[in-house]
């Protein structure tokens, strides 16, 4: 059949777009549901939830391996000479004063730490995401003569101070990064939050 | 260039390599549909609604769920309350299944009334009919994966039926469980069963069911062939285009299908027991049978089949032909286009016969979804075998009541209807 | 058609009696209306719980930390009297009894109750609590009058001695309460979203409404 022209085209024009805008509204509310499902469920954030650690045993030399997220986190302790290295000769490194934001506000300093001498890093290296190995000892290495203690990956050769920070001209771009960590007690340690403020 | 003019540029570069808008106008905004249609032309839309609804709540499900027989229940549980939004999904999935089948047999009723399946639209109806038979076993395998209680036992059931089949049974429920036991190997097939291969039919089933529609064109309420009066483009005069008479009558069904759906799946998810059963809540226990094992609601009709054929007959268990009664119930729908002799379509102008018989099935229809849902005791059994009668007398009579009745003659327009 | 549509749905929604059969064993279960909203009950719930039946009951299915949040426990203070094991907050409620101890000393496995309110109904469970009974044949002394024979002894017993008649039956109230909740807890957040759902698909169809109407005009 040959349907009439409309009589009144505003209202026709204001009804369907008011429907059509209802409509569209309408899918992307029922989008929600299915896009926040994708978000990482509760079991997802039970597996990844903060990791207490019973630090009082920690020896001096001795790398403690905790794994937080399913990545190793390295905890170890850093003597207060050591300490002083770090902030004395910064010459070899490419980003002494941790400019990239590979760490929280908290863990920007010369010992890239919370609390003076605890250290707490990835142990992911950023080059292509192998573990890197602990040299804490300041003694000559293969891979280096003037080695001050640190670590050295394996995969490619990149090196790192004891504070995590990259060498310059190795294939890691930059700093091992600091998770969030707090210490609840003198002897545990929190990794994967900041703690309450 | 303005918009208008890319657009237009647009589209004919598509055009000469894809029939794109010759296959959108002629199937989708310039379909002619008749002039008469009613609500009973509406289920088509929400059907397939329904299937696309049913395909991405699914696609989520299978996401955070594990098909095997010691983490289904867990892992839905985990969907339920650790996933965000985890129970909507669920609860859309589980009433979307309900939904699909009250939808499915008011489209058929559609079809019975206004004699949708005469030719030439056999095939149509055929592939309708497949259509229902994958949507039987779909809701099947998807009822099974929860591994609750209920799933368990109504896989044991349903499998056990086909041991019933006499020399090959046995063997033949061993190979469909792949186990000498309801058990995870069966669990997994069934979930290949219900993820990849019965959707797949299903959509080519739904598009071969279409094209045969669109080849043909939309039957009526009045059962008038419009294509014998074409205007001077070939188009059938009493007919309007889809577009926008029937999308805005479709959009305005689906609210109000949406309001009765995110009614239930919002405030009665559980459907009073209908859309999961309790018994579902509990994890499958081959040790222990629920006290009622019932099927989903819209199986309840033949299972009330089922249990009324109690009785032995030419060397043949009760519980085989009881399985064949249950199946020929489901057949015969298949042959409905042969069994009608009317000269007329539409339940409108058939005779009384007509009539009666269609509103024998419907209270038998009614009759028996409720007998399979409860226990059975001697008069409810009765009963069930009265209305099992009554049931396929609506089919197996047809071929004498629709030549014998006296029908009104069909107006040639629809204006005169 | 509408009204074939309503007629089915009531239809099948006043058949509750054959989709669910809640009857309470050996007698008809006493009326409970079960309230989620009540916080406070579900707190006085959750602790009795913790106390008399988290011994041998897991919430398998439920976590700590959903418990804490729906309940507005902090989750510290939860941490600190609620969880009695070194489990995190947010781990799964599982229990350290194993299958084999528990059918040694109880002759039955007592079962994870995260979803018995919802397999039995709040009504059973609160009907069950409140009909333990002295059965000198039965191996604890004890047998109850909705799970006849029932392996479980009457564990609430000290406390039904000590509180009265209508302090105890508060009692097993909130501990109900809590089952409901803990069966399912999405619920009140579903109902308060479908609302909002409802609300904007009626203004939807309103509008959807007019504009069939609008085009209609066009076939007269």
């Amino acid at each position: 059949m040959q349907p009439k022209s409309p009589p009144n085209p505003i209202r026709r024009q204001l009804l369907t777009s008011i429907t059509s805008l209802l409509g569209f509204v309408g899918v992307i509310f029922a989008a929600i549901p299915f896009l926040s499902a994708f978000k990482p469920s509760a079991r997802a954030e039970a597996a990844g939830a903060p990791v207490k650690v019973n630090i009082s045993k920690l020896s001096p030399g001795e790398l403690m391996t905790v794994e937080w997220r399913g990545m190793p986190v390295f905890v170890y302790k850093v003597s207060s000479e050591a300490q002083n290295a770090l902030s004395a000769d910064k010459s070899k490194l490419a980003d002494p004063n941790s400019d990239q934001q590979q760490q929280p506000e908290y863990a920007q300093n010369d010992t890239r730490s919370r609390k003076k001498g605890i250290a707490v890093v990835k142990g992911v290296c950023t080059h292509l995401g192998c573990a890197p190995k602990f040299y804490p000892e300041a003694t000559s290495q293969d891979f280096d003569p003037n080695w001050q203690g640190g670590f050295f990956c394996p995969c490619h050769g990149s090196k790192f101070d004891l504070a995590g920070r990259v060498y310059a001209n190795v294939p890691a771009p930059t700093n091992l990064e600091v998770p969030p960590h707090y210490f609840e007690t003198d002897s545990t340690l929190v990794i994967g939050s900041d703690g309450a403020s | 260039m303005t918009t208008d003019t890319r657009t237009k540029r647009f589209l004919s570069w598509i055009d000469f390599r894809f029939p794109l808008t010759e296959v959108f106008e002629r199937h989708l905004s310039k379909y002619p549909a008749p002039t008469n249609l009613n609500i009973w032309y509406l289920f088509g839309f929400l059907l397939i609604v329904v299937l696309a609804m049913q395909i991405v709540t699914g696609l989520w499900l299978m996401m955070n769920y594990t098909n095997s027989a010691e983490e289904a229940f867990s892992s839905v549980e985990y969907i339920m309350r650790d996933v965000e939004y985890g129970w909507l999904i669920r609860y859309m999935h589980a009433a979307g299944a309900s939904a699909f089948f009250a939808l499915i047999y008011l489209h058929m009723f559609r079809g019975m009334m206004y004699g949708s399946y005469q030719k030439p639209r056999e095939l149509i109806w055929l592939g309708g009919w497949f259509t229902y038979l994958i949507l039987m076993a779909e809701g099947f395998t998807g009822y099974v994966l929860p591994w609750g209680q209920m799933s368990f036992w109504a896989a044991q059931v349903i499998i056990s039926l086909f041991s019933s089949i006499p020399v090959v049974g046995e063997d033949l429920a061993t190979w469909i469980r792949g186990d000498y036991l309801v058990s995870g190997i069966t669990l997994s097939r069934l979930f290949a069963f219900h993820v990849v291969l019965l959707p797949i039919l299903l959509i080519a089933i739904v598009f071969f069911h279409i094209l045969a529609l669109h080849e043909i064109g939309s039957n009526n309420p009045d059962g008038i062939d419009v294509k014998k009066h074409l205007d001077e483009d070939g188009v059938p005069l009493d007919t309007k285009p889809f577009f926008p008479y029937d999308i805005s009558h479709d959009i305005f069904a689906l609210g109000v299908f949406l309001i009765i759906f995110c009614s239930v799946v919002f405030f009665f998810p559980t459907g009073g027991g209908y859309i999961i059963e309790y018994v579902n809540y509990e994890p499958a226990n081959p040790l222990s049978t629920p006290a009622h094992i019932v099927p989903s609601w819209y199986y309840t009709p033949f299972y009330a089949m089922l249990r009324a054929v109690d009785f032995p007959l030419f060397g043949l268990t009760a519980k085989f032909l009881g399985f064949a009664t249950m199946m020929a119930a489901v057949a015969i729908f298949a042959v409905l286009p042969w069994l009608d002799r009317s000269p007329v379509k539409s339940i409108k102008y058939k005779g009384i016969l007509s009539k009666t018989f269609l509103g024998i099935f419907v209270v038998s229809f009614f009759a028996l979804c409720y007998l399979g849902m409860v226990p059975p005791t001697e008069t409810k059994t009765l009963l069930s075998k009265i209305f099992t009668l009554g049931y396929f007398s609506y089919f197996l009579l047809m071929p004498i009541y629709t030549r014998i009745e006296k029908c009104k003659p069909v107006p040639e327009r629809v204006a005169e209807a | 058609m509408k009204l074939l549509v309503f007629l089915a749905f009531a239809f099948f929604s006043g058949l509750s009696i054959s989709a669910g059969d809640y009857k309470c064993g050996s007698i008809e279960c006493y009326e409970f209306s079960p309230d989620t909203k009540d916080k406070e009950s579900l707190q006085r719930g959750l602790s009795a719980y913790m106390n008399y039946c988290y011994g041998c009951h897991s919430l398998k299915y439920s976590r700590y930390k959903r418990v804490a949040e729906d309940l507005s426990i902090p989750l510290d203070i939860y941490e600190q009297n609620l969880i009695f094991d070194d489990s995190k907050i947010g781990d799964l409620m599982h229990i350290s009894l194993k299958e084999s101890k528990a059918i040694e000393l109880l002759g039955a496995k007592p079962p994870d109750l995260t979803l018995e309110a919802r397999l039995r109904s709040p009504e059973w469970v609160y009907t069950y609590l409140d009909t333990f009974y002295e059965d000198s044949s039965r191996p604890y002394g004890v047998n109850n009058k909705v799970y006849v024979n029932v392996s479980m002894p009457h564990v609430l017993e000290d406390i039904q001695s000590e509180l009265s008649e209508e302090e105890y039956d508060r009692y097993i109230a909130d501990i109900t309460n809590f089952l409901t909740y803990v069966s399912d807890p999405s619920a009140e957040t579903r109902k308060q979203l479908g609302i909002y759902v409802i609300l904007f698909l009626l203004i939807f169809t309103a509008f959807a409404y007019l504009v069939y109407r609008e085009f209609k005009k066009d076939l007269k």
